[in-house]
């Protein structure tokens, strides 16, 4: 790819046979200045010396009655300004499910759950403060299987669960059982099926919850000012969300709530929850005109907020003897944890895609999300869909071995494409879905696929393992996003959206499809990188691999827009038709005109033009576009049928590994993806999200994961008892892009935020399971965990 | 952040550093010696421990000693694992303890972590241990009661037995034991990074093994009833091994989020087998 691809006049012959001279190229990151030299700054970079610190009092206990708590040794401790409590707020809160209080009242449901916040002068004060609030619990029986928790109903955690205020679109509690949310889908009639089918394989899968490690743990400020205004600067995925989660739990009219996001060091999804702001706000409210700041420390953060949903699952699929997939029926029990966030549309996400990019036109599945005494779960990379992808990826390997077909030539011949429909029986175009077929083809000539086949060196096994990734937003129907682009004197430009940066680099994108769309330089673009809800237009949430589709449509109207005015105030002074004015350059002219001199300066036109005699003609130029998602639909309660996402991504995904017998250890030596991304519009980028993605799959499928206590505490919430992938923990990363447009969006492109993670776990899994003959179908995928199959299989060493 | 507030002194000399500590506990203050400082960080910001007072004993010239004298090699209590790792001397002078060391946590955490620190912390694996288990080392310790040299086995009892206001200066280690045929393995629940399920240390001297072991149990331990059972030549590898595991009390192996108790016992068999077959007793 032409990489310094400078502006010409005629920019199509210059670029030659592409038509782009920004898009497509990999530009500097409008972030990299600040980064690489230490100026950016992060919530918990702001702080002065009149801000009060707050700590946070979690509960020891997975599940227990609070009898007592005593907090006046701790309010007359030195430099302390407030003590609160769950009495002092009665309110509910939670998205999409009101089914907790801020601060836990009679009851606590986790471990880790907020009981107690101490407002002092320094945060060392706060903190010694917390050690002297006497709080008296007596433990209640615990539960912890949330397939257990379906079946038994005791504890029954939540009693009661009718009053509960919700969403009804978004969430479906069932009262008199620990069911959050049920998700159905029926698509034709698997029980009529299952007879046509020559061979039926079960699985069962299972994984613990887990951590998304974003290196910047949660932080809140948060002010009352005397008129009731409220000022919040939060490391949030979500901030947009929060003025109205206010209103919801304190009754704090959305207008008067101002969120101001600066960089935020990672979220994958862990920043999408507002789960601490309602804290945070409960603190400033006892200590009104004071700034409150309330960081999250990493033990906090994995055992008190939101993490990666676990699951155990069941799946049953059929086919016929050449291949041809006729039947499934999947039942998810995920593990919520203690109270729904957003573990419930995580279910559904999972549920409305539990095929994988299969044609299957007899589905039946069950998407629970339960109630369990574990730390309550959120959107996590990949939203439901790397947990979808495990499960269904399994029964196809074993399906394939059962028909002594090529695992990549079943997946090949089963792939869904246009015409066909979803599990929710939406009906496909190559728009909306790509290319399935295409990614399996090049993934195999990047791979040397030859099948199941291992290779044995001794006791090394080398063996590699395949899976099929698609992956829709489970975004609300009125998902939106709104741009400004204004024009400066100096003929640059800037351009305002809400899209969190979160390392991601979507504002670097925006800026190129404004330099598109202007012809100019990436240079002279600027992109306003913090959020401010009052001063930027909405951009829903910086999640789900959304921004690009959403606010890039949005930026792209509002570049349009303000070229459309630059272009009419033109006219007026090039004496042509608007439609005749070129801009380019960073100078308005016209197509015919042969004069250079009659180039204008679009900075000269950015407040209408003044003519030498001092006259002026047009007026400021500021462009606004907004998009929002069109033709998405609620999925029907009881057959699931609905449209739940404008697009799909696909990618084919697999790994190759090391297995040494002996140890069970084994090493992953290389990993692929190939996805179909619509348009690449920056190639560093898009490698870098899919490689990312790849990484934190792997580590996440190899070592990840809660490993809690008898009653359900997580007993390794430090990095130094979680393992994660650490530098040279990792594989050769081999990436490939197919480009089947989504007419849609800008360019064509689909999101890729998370499809690297989706494919990951169960590619692994399935080069496990040929390597070890096992079937290998939990997570984390340790040494361990292949060690305790071989010996539970009857013939361990 | 360290939500507590105390008194730093920085010592130049052993008895300076004594002298403070005499100080500070006549005035009634709970006084720690401070070296690399990683676990007094780690666990003061979670309150598991506090004090008023600590005393920096790095810039003491004997505890940053790296040198041989007669045959022993003296290390200074005070060098970080980084200085051990990376001492040009050390690949020659006690292989084993630098590729032990090298394992311990990570590069970052190395260049603070000192020799002395981790034999004397609180966490359960004090890899640092090991070799001087297998080797015989002589510990030379400074106290409010004068300089004392005491054999690793007498002062290493699960933990380091040290009176209050006593630490460690210098270990020394003979010729014949650092420099013997060596092996070293560590296994973790994955990844390169990270406490042990089983870490092992051995040298072969003499036609026996020594071997010292962490991660099995909540110490470090060398055990000469195992060693006796793992030098029984006349008996297949297999027994060998066997009948040394059934040495530990079966309650004593661990049993936590790093492994499971069955895991890490067949982990440690395997340890042993290579062990045994790496220093030619297979």
């Amino acid at each position: 790819m032409t990489e310094n691809c400078s502006f010409a006049t005629d920019h199509m012959e210059a670029c030659g046979h592409r038509a782009t001279h920004v898009i497509g190229h990999s530009v500097g990151r409008k972030d990299t200045q600040d980064k690489v030299t230490g100026h950016a700054k992060y919530t918990d970079d702001f702080s002065d010396n009149t801000m009060l610190h707050a700590a946070l009092l979690t509960s020891p206990h997975a599940h227990a009655r609070i009898l007592s708590q005593d907090t006046a040794r701790a309010f007359a401790a030195e430099g302390v300004r407030a003590v609160i409590t769950g009495k002092d707020y009665p309110n509910k809160t939670g998205s999409p499910l009101a089914d907790r209080h801020v601060l836990a009242i009679d009851r606590v449901r986790y471990a880790g759950e907020p009981v107690a916040i101490v407002v002092a002068d320094s945060l060392a004060q706060a903190e010694a403060a917390t050690k002297l609030i006497d709080i008296q619990y007596q433990p209640l029986p615990t539960i912890q299987s949330p397939k257990l928790s379906y079946y038994s109903n005791t504890p029954l955690l939540h009693p009661n669960l009718n009053p509960y205020v919700g969403d009804s679109a978004e969430v479906n509690p069932i009262p008199g059982t620990n069911i959050a949310t049920h998700v159905p889908i029926r698509k034709g009639n698997p029980q009529a099926m299952w007879a046509v089918c020559d061979e039926i394989v079960e699985c069962e899968v299972s994984f613990p919850q887990a951590h998304h490690a974003a290196m910047e743990t949660h932080v809140v400020i948060a002010e009352v000012a005397p008129n009731g205004d409220i000022d919040i600067t939060t490391s949030s995925q979500s901030p947009y969300s929060i003025p109205s989660l206010m209103q919801a739990t304190f009754g704090i009219h959305p207008a008067k709530v101002r969120v101001h996001t600066p960089y935020v060091g990672g979220g994958f999804g862990g920043k999408s929850s507002p789960y601490i702001e309602p804290l945070a706000v409960a603190a400033a409210l006892k200590v009104s005109g004071r700034k409150v700041k309330l960081r999250c420390t990493r033990e906090q953060v994995m055992t008190c907020l939101p993490g990666h949903i676990g699951l155990e699952a069941k799946v049953r699929l059929g086919a016929t003897r050449d291949g041809q997939f006729v039947a499934a029926h999947i039942t998810y029990w995920f593990d919520g944890g203690a109270y729904a966030d957003r573990g419930v549309i995580v279910t559904r996400a999972a549920t409305q895609d539990c095929t994988g990019p299969y044609r299957i036109h007899h589905v039946h599945c069950d998407g629970f999300c339960m109630y369990t005494n574990h730390p309550p779960t959120t959107a996590y990379r990949g939203f439901g869909h790397p947990e979808q992808t495990l499960v269904i990826e399994r029964a196809i390997e074993k399906l394939a071995d059962k028909l002594s077909i090529n695992p990549l030539e079943l997946r090949r011949l089963n792939a869904i494409g246009p015409g066909d429909t979803t599990p929710t029986q939406a009906r496909l175009t190559r728009s909306s879905i790509g290319d399935v077929q295409g990614c399996l083809v090049r993934l195999k000539q990047m791979l040397d696929w030859n099948g199941t086949a291992t290779v044995k060196e001794g006791k090394t096994v080398i063996a590699k393992g395949i899976a099929c990734v698609w992956k829709t937003s489970s975004t609300p129907q009125d998902a939106s996003s709104g741009a400004i682009v204004r024009v400066n004197d100096d003929s640059t430009i800037t351009v305002l959206s809400g899209v969190v940066e979160i390392g991601q680099g979507t504002k670097t994108v925006l800026a190129q499809m404004v330099a598109e769309l202007f012809r100019i330089d990436i240079r002279h673009v600027n992109v306003v990188l913090e959020v401010d809800t009052k001063t930027h237009p909405e951009h829903w949430k910086t999640v789900a691999s959304r921004s690009t589709l959403l606010a890039g449509n949005a930026v792209v109207r509002a570049a349009q827009d303000a070229i459309r005015q630059l272009k009419k105030t033109a006219s007026f002074v090039l004496q042509c038709e608007a439609d005749d004015i070129h801009i380019a350059g960073g100078y308005a002219y016209c197509a015919d005109a042969h004069d250079t001199r009659a180039k204008i300066p679009i900075g000269a036109l950015a407040k209408g033009f003044t003519f030498q005699d001092g006259h002026t003609v047009g007026e400021m130029a500021i462009g606004h576009g907004s998009y929002t998602i069109e033709h998405v639909t609620k999925l029907d309660p009881t057959t699931g049928k609905g449209v739940p996402g404008p697009e799909w991504t696909v990618a084919a995904q697999g790994v190759e590994i090391e297995y040494q017998k002996d140890t069970y250890s084994y090493r992953v030596r290389r990993a692929v993806s190939v996805v179909d991304c619509g348009k690449v519009l920056h190639p560093d980028l898009a490698l870098g999200q899919i490689k990312g993605g790849m990484n934190m799959g792997l580590s996440l499928a190899s070592r990840e994961g809660y490993v809690y206590d008898d009653s359900g505490a997580v007993t390794n919430p430090q990095f130094r008892v979680y393992p994660i992938h650490r530098y040279g923990d990792h594989p050769t990363y081999d990436v490939a892009f197919l480009e089947t447009p989504d007419l849609e969006a800008p360019w064509g492109l689909r999101g890729i935020g998370e499809h690297g993670l989706i494919g990951m776990p169960a590619a692994l899994a399935n080069a496990l399971s040929n390597a070890t003959g096992m079937e290998v179908n939990q997570m984390p995928m340790t040494p361990e965990l292949l060690w305790r199959l071989q010996t539970n299989k009857g013939d361990g060493p | 952040m360290i939500p507590i507030d105390f008194q730093y002194v920085a010592a130049q000399s052993v008895a300076e550093a004594i002298r403070q500590y005499h100080q500070f506990s006549t005035s009634d203050m709970s006084t720690r010696y401070y070296s690399g400082g990683t676990e007094i960080i780690t666990l003061a910001r979670l309150h598991q421990l506090t004090m008023d007072a600590v005393i920096d004993i790095k810039p003491i010239p004997a505890a940053q000693v790296c040198s041989i004298v007669e045959e022993k090699l003296f290390l200074g209590a005070a060098l970080t694992l980084s200085q051990i790792t990376s001492h040009p001397m050390m690949s020659r002078a006690f292989p084993l303890l630098q590729v032990a060391v090298n394992e311990i946590a990570d590069r970052t955490a190395r260049n603070k972590i000192t020799l002395g620190g981790n034999l004397c912390g609180d966490i359960i694996y004090r890899e640092a241990v090991l070799p001087l288990l297998v080797c015989d080392s002589m510990v030379r310790i400074a106290g409010p009661n004068g300089a004392k040299e005491e054999s690793i086995h007498r002062i290493f009892r699960r933990t380091m037995q040290l009176k209050p206001g006593e630490f460690i200066v210098q270990i020394a280690t003979d010729k014949i034991y650092r420099c013997a045929p060596f092996f070293h393995v560590k296994r973790r629940k994955m990844g390169k990074v990270g406490y042990p399920i089983v870490s092992a240390a051995a040298i072969r001297l003499q036609d026996n093994i020594h071997i010292a072991l962490s991660g099995v149990c909540s110490f470090p331990f060398r055990s000469r009833t195992m060693e006796d059972w793992l030098n029984q030549k006349h008996l297949p590898v297999h027994q060998r091994i066997e009948e040394a595991i059934q040495i530990i009390p079966p309650e004593l192996i661990l049993n936590d989020y790093e492994a499971s108790r069955e895991y890490r016992r067949f982990v440690l068999r395997t340890v042993l087998e290579e062990t045994l077959h790496q220093l030619g007793s297979a």
